[in-house]
């Protein structure tokens, strides 16, 4: 009996041993899809930003999920200035009306105090996508998965501000040489935001370029000027708040001289500049009419002609195929700018279903495929997605573009995250416009601070320290 | 006992039609007022409740906080600095509104060719949504394409490079012109209405005295569509009251707080910030103040009578 008993007992170990190891052998893509089937049927509420965005769950990762599994993806599309607005109103009211949450991971504080998102570690454990995760690019994995050491989205989104500029017209020989006879120094990629002044006034009284050519183009308008602005206050060494009385800095030196040099940019930027939003400042540079733009990191893809030409047919052709290279933006710390991350509505009747879902896009093997598809927005957010053979081939220097956005992976900034943020961010906004439209900028910070401080004192000086603390001391709340 | 019976039925039967009778009316009406108890006072006590509590995007404070919110309003110079932005664009806008609408009213109260074509082609703006005017009008706008500035270019002789939605000179100007262009024909058309109602023997009488066209209007016409001129500004005042989509769609309240009206606000603090009680008590003050505005002017022109 021993003996048999020890037998049946090797037998076991060893089915065991084997079924893991075939388990283990799944991918976490294969994995959630075998997991998702039980719920075969079912609709899964899936929210998703307006637009290009939403492209992705609506023409390639929705219907692919339904034929693998059953389950049915509706998107709920919704301007990126409503998502969080949406989000937390439907979790206020309770009506379970998502299932899946994409959510900018300076929400996530916001949203997980408020009891809106579900925490996913279980989930994580439960279906093996742990391992998985480390092939995250550190600066995504590490600051915009967890609160409060719990997950509660998975980072699926490598937005990143780099400075896309025209390297014909760099390389130019006769560009070269009238910049180093006026500047005294060699045309190249700004690595100040002074340098990035003198290009930009260099290319737009360039007579050669004409009248209709401007050294630069940013984004200006209400809702992400504040990202423009929080990358330049803080490598010019600004801090958003003093870290023992939690009095806001902003209004400091750094945040002056931030402001100040933004808006002197604009005399060298196209006309209305300080109203353009994403689409002006993107269809200026495919029709060739820019030296340099801050962006996200689409165009890098658009401006070589990777894109559906039938989903981008409101942008204009690009003019700049060939000629277009990509450098990290003076200061060498790019603000991350957003970014989305996957959650589970609280409220969800299908959260594991939905949590699958989330697994199954997120993974290895269908989030490089989204992240290459010619119509989406979504960014190259892995270590082995910046590594990509097939990528780093997709067009004459797709190599350096990805090299580009690993280094601002390494280098990036995270967007403040603190308890209210979307109020900080919005008093920071209206300064911003204001100086814009002719306040003084000194003035205008000066209001926004004593309106953070007011924010601050109303939430309670102790419990924005606590979350302002654990936002401060990741590696890359502030420039190394 | 059959007719015991029978006087007994008939004295209930009577009963119950002279009830019927008396009540009937009161059948009527109960279902729109249950309506209106549902979509109109509830959500008001629902407000007011809401104001008296502490709820925000730091948590939810469901007991009764006393005249906290209230008394954050009179520190909050953001309120009164939208509120004054909200007035003074109605009482410049209004007059405009109404004297533009009067003025292309009498244009067209008379039959000329191709009247119909002109007034169908004038309310145009009217009907479409305030949100695409505005969307539309930043693009007319726009300091670069917009053929506002191009035309303005052609009659200075030079290139012109405003950016009408961001210029603190500027932002006002170009929600006015966005504003008038809408609504202006709104007030064409309802005055357009009165003065075709207008007694035609009454001004056939005065011209054969010898009154002045200008007496003419004031002494008989004006009286005349003074019912309808004070319903238009009302309805327009309250628009005005309300003004979102446009400042919307144009500036977003801004550079700054520029343009931010008591609506925007509202919407902003509500809605982006969800100081959810605190806005509920800067609804419930507008809409008090609203009433009294309105029960006001309906008296002043003896509407509510």
């Amino acid at each position: 009996m021993p003996l048999a008993r020890s037998l049946i007992g090797l037998g076991a170990t060893v089915a065991l041993a084997l079924g893991s190891s075939a388990a283990s052998a799944q991918s976490a893509a294969e994995r959630a899809v075998e997991a998702a089937k039980q719920y075969a049927g079912t609709t899964l509420n899936v929210t998703w930003e307006a637009g290009l965005q939403a492209q992705d769950p609506l023409l390639f990762s929705g219907p692919k999920w339904e034929e693998l599994t059953g389950i049915k993806i509706n998107v709920v599309e919704i301007p990126i200035q409503e998502l969080f607005t949406k989000t937390l109103a439907e979790h206020r009211a309770g009506t379970g009306a998502f299932d899946l949450l994409n959510v900018v991971p300076a929400w996530i504080p916001d949203l997980a105090e408020a009891g809106a998102l579900e925490p996913l570690d279980a989930f994580i454990d439960q279906h093996g996508y742990r391992d998985e995760l480390q092939d995250i690019a550190p600066v995504y994995r590490d600051n915009q998965m967890a609160y409060q050491d719990t997950v509660y989205g998975l980072p699926d989104d490598g937005d990143v501000l780099i400075l896309y500029y025209r390297k014909d017209l760099f390389a130019d020989e006769n560009h070269r040489a009238a910049f180093s006879d006026r500047f005294g120094y060699d045309l190249a990629p700004p690595e100040t935001w002074q340098q990035f002044l003198e290009i930009s006034q260099y290319f737009t009284e360039s007579e050669e370029l004409g009248p209709d050519f401007f050294g630069s183009a940013q984004i200006r308008v209400p809702g992400l000027i504040h990202f423009f602005f929080e990358e330049r206050f803080r490598t010019n060494g600004g801090r958003f708040f003093d870290q023992e009385t939690m009095r806001a800095q902003i209004n400091s030196d750094a945040g002056v001289q931030a402001l100040a040099g933004m808006i002197e940019e604009h005399q060298f930027m196209p006309p209305g500049v300080e109203a353009w939003g994403p689409i002006e400042t993107l269809s200026a540079w495919l029709s060739g009419n820019l030296a340099m733009m801050g962006w996200w990191p689409p165009p890098g893809r658009w401006s070589d002609g990777f894109f559906d030409a039938d989903v981008l047919s409101f942008v204009p052709t690009s003019e700049v195929a060939g000629k277009v290279g990509y450098a990290l933006p003076p200061g060498g710390a790019p603000q991350l700018a957003a970014g989305f991350s996957l959650a589970v509505s609280s409220d969800s009747a299908n959260k594991e279903a939905a949590y699958l879902f989330a697994q199954w896009l997120n993974s290895k093997e269908i989030s490089i495929e989204r992240v290459q598809l010619p119509y989406a927005l979504r960014d190259p957010f892995r270590t082995s997605h910046f590594q990509n053979e097939d990528y780093q081939n997709a067009w004459g220097n797709a190599n350096e573009y990805l090299d580009t956005l690993q280094k601002g992976a390494e280098t990036g900034l995270l967007d403040l995250s603190i308890r209210s943020t979307a109020a900080y961010e919005e008093a920071l906004t209206r300064a911003i416009t204001a100086a814009f439209g002719g306040e003084d900028p000194q003035a205008a910070l000066d209001q926004a601070a004593a309106e953070w401080d007011r924010l601050t004192d109303r939430i309670g000086v102790d419990v924005q320290k606590r979350a302002y603390s654990d936002w401060a001391a990741k590696p890359n709340a502030y420039p190394n | 006992m059959k007719a015991t019976t029978s006087i007994a039925d008939t004295s209930f039967g009577y009963r119950v039609s002279v009830f019927a009778d008396r009540r009937f009316k009161y059948l009527l009406v109960w279902p729109a007022v249950l309506i209106l108890l549902l979509v109109a006072i509830f959500p008001l006590i629902n407000l007011l409740i809401v104001s008296f509590q502490d709820i925000s995007i730091i948590g939810e404070n469901k007991t009764f906080q006393g005249g906290l919110n209230y008394g954050r309003l009179f520190e909050d110079a953001r309120l009164w600095q939208s509120i004054w932005h909200t007035l003074a664009f109605t009482a410049v806008a209004l007059p405009a509104e109404l004297i533009l609408g009067l003025l292309l009213a009498l244009l067209f109260v008379d039959r000329m060719p191709g009247r119909g074509i002109f007034v169908a082609l004038l309310i145009i703006p009217t009907v479409i949504s305030p949100i695409v005017a505005g969307a539309m009008w930043r693009l007319m706008l726009d300091t670069q394409f917009g053929p506002v500035n191009q035309i303005l270019g052609w009659i200075v002789g030079g290139p012109v490079d405003i950016t009408w939605t961001v210029d603190r000179a500027f932002v006002w100007p170009a929600i006015f012109i966005t504003e008038v262009w809408q609504w202006t024909p709104f007030m064409f058309l309802l005055l357009l209405a009165a003065l075709s109602n207008v007694d035609k023997s009454q001004i056939e009488a005065a011209q054969i005295d010898g009154a002045s066209g200008l007496r003419i209007f004031f002494k008989i016409v004006l009286p005349a569509i003074k019912p309808v001129l004070a319903i238009v500004l009302l309805i327009r005042g309250l628009d005005l009251f309300r003004l979102f989509d446009i400042v919307w769609a144009l500036t977003k309240g801004g550079p700054g707080t520029t343009t931010e009206t008591i609506s925007l606000y509202a919407f902003v603090l509500g809605f982006q910030q969800f100081e959810t009680s605190y806005t509920a008590a800067i609804a419930f003050v507008v809409i008090v103040l609203l009433s009294i505005i309105v029960i006001l002017a309906l008296r002043r022109v003896e509407l509510a009578r």
